[in-house]
């Protein structure tokens, strides 16, 4: 598994402040913190920046590169500052993002013309996409046509199923699970996957996100996710691939994330017959997979029952 | 041709049944379904649905002249209008003590403990009490007339995610009912249950308001949510099996379509027969959404919806 590292982003006020500010020491000192965690990429999120934003990436890449030696992740919905990032950046950097929309027109020439990757989420447009098979369907008709006119390899290429909160769109956590197993499957040589993970915690109480992106996690790995966006201080998360890749069973709770990451790469749902219910955190584990698959409603305290 | 055979669900879970009224007090009992509502073929819905009527411990300023003159001097009186509900075959009635809204008469525990007793002397129905959903207000009121109905099993609402905590505590002390309601979203409502339950309150001595909308006015979101929440508790979720109470009347009533009568354009026809069909089909879809308890305000909705039930229950 391979993270981008998700904290240089404008929704952060301090990270706001250093952007108009032109902080080069915080913004430095943050990105070199994601790499000392072991990030693969740091995303660069700008946010709109209408006016300025041609201006804030080329600093954005600029200031960041002069510390850190990592793949850039431009995110920003304004492709004029995308292709200054593109200018910018010293290696293949990462477009974030186009969607199954008109910006394919755009961006997926662009991805093409600087040699970078290209997150394409699966959102027409419209309304947000209902099920794995509707995420597929974009992909097919509108990602990959647009991606191939363009001549992107599809390994070049990372598609994002658009993950949704699970306090409101419960139904959803598993079909963004499905649609990664999916995506693996829809091109040849496979295309990569992301997602922004902790949109799956999103509007959920502060002490329970961390636990519900770490099991969404090890679901959307089970399926095939290649590289998510998230939290690189989340030292739990960040264990999670050493454990799996190492198989190390020596305590109830990795035994519990083999078990999940197991069932979920055979396709199946997690069976927690097994799992060490003495072990709080295991309790935890196994109540989290429940509401994810949609086996127990979703409340902010469902942990309590 | 063979007959067509009903497709039938199996279902795990229950629907709690939901005890109102004791101590010399008639009594009544919501829930307690093993299928959706009104789906006979599939289970049992042993308890009717029960119609509350709305009386306001003082007399409503901003009411349609068709409640008003329905209802007459009695709107003047809680335990005379409590009297003439129950004669138009109220099962139960749901008090609204809105006389200690700050914006109305900021009245507090004296007179709440006044009003409910002119009520609780005046009928012997099952009666619920709700406040005027300002939390201080709501607890000062509630706690007040608690004890005035102690022993008799009243409902006392309403209890929020802000502000439970004093209600259900007083419920639990005086044997009392919580009405439990969040805004019509399903992970509230379940959220809202937990809570409760944590504190230590009995899950069946809830019984949740999953917010109206009236017809127009989202009543399809909240017909989508009651069945989310039923589909939930018949699949064994116990912290959505609740019976809910929804206030019908309270949501018709207040849109234009129900107040309007001035400069209403012709083709909305005749303007009371339009507010009383708006009442009643918000009502009658919540009851095929699930609703336990009805709350409604004009008399003659009250008739239209026990026709429909004796038909189809």
């Amino acid at each position: 598994m391979k993270v981008i590292g998700e904290s240089i982003h404008v929704i952060a006020p301090a990270v706001r402040t250093a952007i108009e500010g032109r902080d080069k020491a915080f913004v430095q000192n943050m990105a070199k913190r994601q790499a000392q965690k072991g990030a693969y990429a740091l995303d660069l999120n700008i946010g709109p920046q209408k006016k300025t934003g041609v201006e804030v990436m080329d600093w954005m890449v600029r200031t960041v590169q002069e510390v850190v030696d990592l793949p850039l992740s431009l995110d920003t919905t304004n492709a004029a500052a995308i292709e200054s990032g593109l200018k910018a950046s010293k290696k293949m950097a990462i477009i974030n993002s186009t969607d199954a929309t008109d910006r394919l027109k755009v961006l997926m020439p662009m991805a093409a013309q600087y040699d970078a990757h290209i997150i394409a989420l699966t959102y027409g447009g419209t309304a947000l996409p209902t099920s794995a098979d509707a995420r597929v369907e974009l992909v097919v008709e509108k990602i990959l046509p647009a991606a191939m006119e363009a001549g992107i390899p599809s390994d070049r290429l990372f598609l994002d199923p658009l993950v949704l909160t699970v306090n409101g769109n419960q139904d959803q956590a598993m079909q963004t699970v499905e649609a990664v197993r999916l995506f693996k499957q829809i091109a040849e040589p496979a295309p990569l996957t992301t997602c922004g993970l902790s949109n799956i915690s999103n509007s959920c109480p502060t002490e329970i996100r961390p636990l519900m992106n770490e099991v969404f996690l090890i679901m959307m790995l089970g399926a095939g996710l290649d590289a998510p966006i998230a939290d690189v201080f989340d030292a739990e998360l960040m264990r999670i691939p050493r454990v799996l890749e190492s198989r190390d069973d020596s305590t109830p709770v990795n035994k519990v994330y083999l078990g999940i990451y197991d069932a979920y790469q055979s396709g199946e749902k997690y069976d927690p017959s097994g799992a060490d219910m003495s072990d709080q955190r295991v309790r935890d584990i196994v109540k989290t997979v429940q509401v994810l698959e949609g086996k127990n409603l979703y409340a902010h305290s469902y942990l309590k029952l | 041709m063979a007959p067509l055979e009903a497709p039938v669900e199996k279902w795990t879970g229950k629907i709690r049944e939901l005890k109102l009224g004791s101590g010399g007090r008639k009594t009544i009992t919501v829930g307690g379904g093993t299928t959706l509502p009104f789906v006979k073929f599939e289970g049992a819905q042993p308890h009717r649905p029960a119609i509350a009527i709305e009386v306001q411990d003082k007399e409503p300023t901003d009411w349609s002249e068709f409640l008003v003159s329905a209802w007459g001097d009695a709107l003047k009186n809680p335990g005379a209008w409590a009297k003439k509900a129950a004669e138009f075959g109220a099962d139960l009635l749901y008090i609204r003590l809105a006389s200690a809204h700050p914006e109305a008469s900021n009245t507090g525990a004296a007179q709440a403990k006044k009003s409910a007793s002119e009520v609780l002397s005046a009928v012997d129905l099952p009666v619920i009490f709700v406040g005027p959903d300002v939390a201080e207000k709501d607890n000062e009121v509630l706690v007040a007339v608690s004890d005035v109905a102690k022993g008799q099993r009243v409902g006392l609402g309403n209890c929020v995610e802000k502000n439970y905590k004093t209600i259900a505590a007083t419920c639990m002390a005086d044997g009392h009912v919580a009405i439990a309601k969040t805004p019509i979203e399903i992970n509230l409502a379940k959220q809202l249950n937990i809570l409760l339950s944590d504190v230590g309150l009995s899950p069946d001595s809830i019984l949740m308001d999953p917010t109206t909308g009236a017809l127009g006015y989202g009543l399809e979101y909240t017909y989508s949510v009651m069945e989310r929440l039923r589909l939930a508790a018949l699949m064994g979720d116990g912290m959505t099996s609740m019976p809910m109470i929804c206030t019908a009347g309270e949501e018709s009533w207040r849109q234009k379509e129900s107040k309007a009568t001035l400069d209403v354009p012709q083709a909305w026809g005749d303007n009371q027969e339009r507010s009383l069909i708006w009442e009643n089909v918000t009502a009658i879809s919540l009851l095929a959404a699930g609703a336990d308890i009805l709350v409604l305000r004009h008399p003659k909705t009250v008739v239209t919806v026990k026709a429909a039930l004796d038909k189809s229950f």
